[in-house]
């Protein structure tokens, strides 16, 4: 599925969606951000609460598909724009990662 | 990272990358705090290079364009509730005193703070991978220390034996660990 297709399945608010049409194949949850950049997959929704402006080059190595910030939490304005330039998608989920998380492997 | 001794290890690698002569990390704790230097002679940045250097996006390796080791330490540094610096003098600008020094303090008694780890095993690897580089790292907590300083131990040895032979990096280690076992058990 794309990830405009999830955001709008799961009530997600957009932050930022460069790259609408990119695939969401799995998910990770994760907020150690050393540890998710060796292990989340190209494609996966990555679910997590940290919001600097790291998560957006982890991101883009890892090739995540998109990032969820769960439990509502939100970024500033530099890594939205960021996160714009480098073309990596983020949405904000009012839900914890586990509910989050259920919810896309029922559309998976 | 997990351990704060995996960013040692990533830090002290740019120091190698400088091209630095001589690199001393040093870790000073109290009871709430725990300080981070490192101090190398290396090449230096220009003042564009220090300004950028915590944005993830910016860096010198040429094969991917995202680089995540200061940003990381300081990551960690912030979420404790610490600080983080970065100072430098290019050797263009400078060429009798150059070289950066960046500094990560930590708040201990925070939840978030990041335990140190196998600081030994990342003290071995980077003197095995840079043995002719005088490494000089130091732990203090109050009157107790650790210290390892491979100028010293070169000018014992002699030039004739590689620092990065087994039996020299066997006794560095255990030399450590011994240092270590008192250092936390009394």
């Amino acid at each position: 599925m794309t990830v405009d297709f999830l955001a709008a399945k799961l009530n997600l608010e957009p932050v930022c969606c460069p790259n609408p049409q990119k695939e969401v194949t799995g998910a990770y949850i994760g907020d150690l951000l050393s540890w998710v950049m060796g292990r989340a997959k190209a494609g996966d929704a990555w679910l997590t609460i940290m919001s600097n402006i790291n998560i957006v080059a982890v991101a883009a190595l890892a090739d995540t598909a998109l990032i969820i910030l769960t439990e509502g939490v939100t970024v500033d304005e530099k890594t939205a724009e960021t996160a714009l330039s480098k073309g990596v998608n983020i949405f904000t989920s009012q839900e914890p990662a586990y509910e989050t998380a259920v919810k896309i492997s029922q559309l998976l | 990272m997990k351990e704060l001794s995996l960013n040692i290890l990533d830090i002290a690698g740019n120091s190698v990358k400088a091209g630095a002569t001589c690199v001393q990390i040093t870790i000073t704790e109290t009871d709430e705090t725990f300080l981070l230097v490192f101090k190398d002679d290396g090449c230096g940045m220009t003042k564009e290079q220090v300004e950028n250097v915590t944005d993830p996006f910016f860096t010198t390796r040429t094969t991917r364009n995202v680089g995540l080791g200061i940003p990381f330490l300081k990551l960690a540094a912030e979420q404790t509730g610490g600080s983080f610096s970065i100072e430098s003098a290019t050797a263009r600008e400078h060429p009798e005193n150059h070289g950066t020094t960046t500094t990560a303090l930590f708040n201990k008694n925070s939840i978030d703070f990041t335990p140190l780890g196998d600081v030994i095993s990342t003290v071995t690897t980077l003197i095995m991978g840079s043995p002719g580089i005088d490494w000089r790292f130091t732990h203090t907590y109050g009157e107790k220390e650790v210290c390892i300083d491979t100028a010293e131990i070169r000018a014992v040895l002699g030039d004739g034996v590689p620092l990065d032979s087994y039996e020299v990096i066997e006794w560095i280690k255990s030399s450590l660990e011994e240092e270590y076992d008192s250092f936390y058990n009394n």
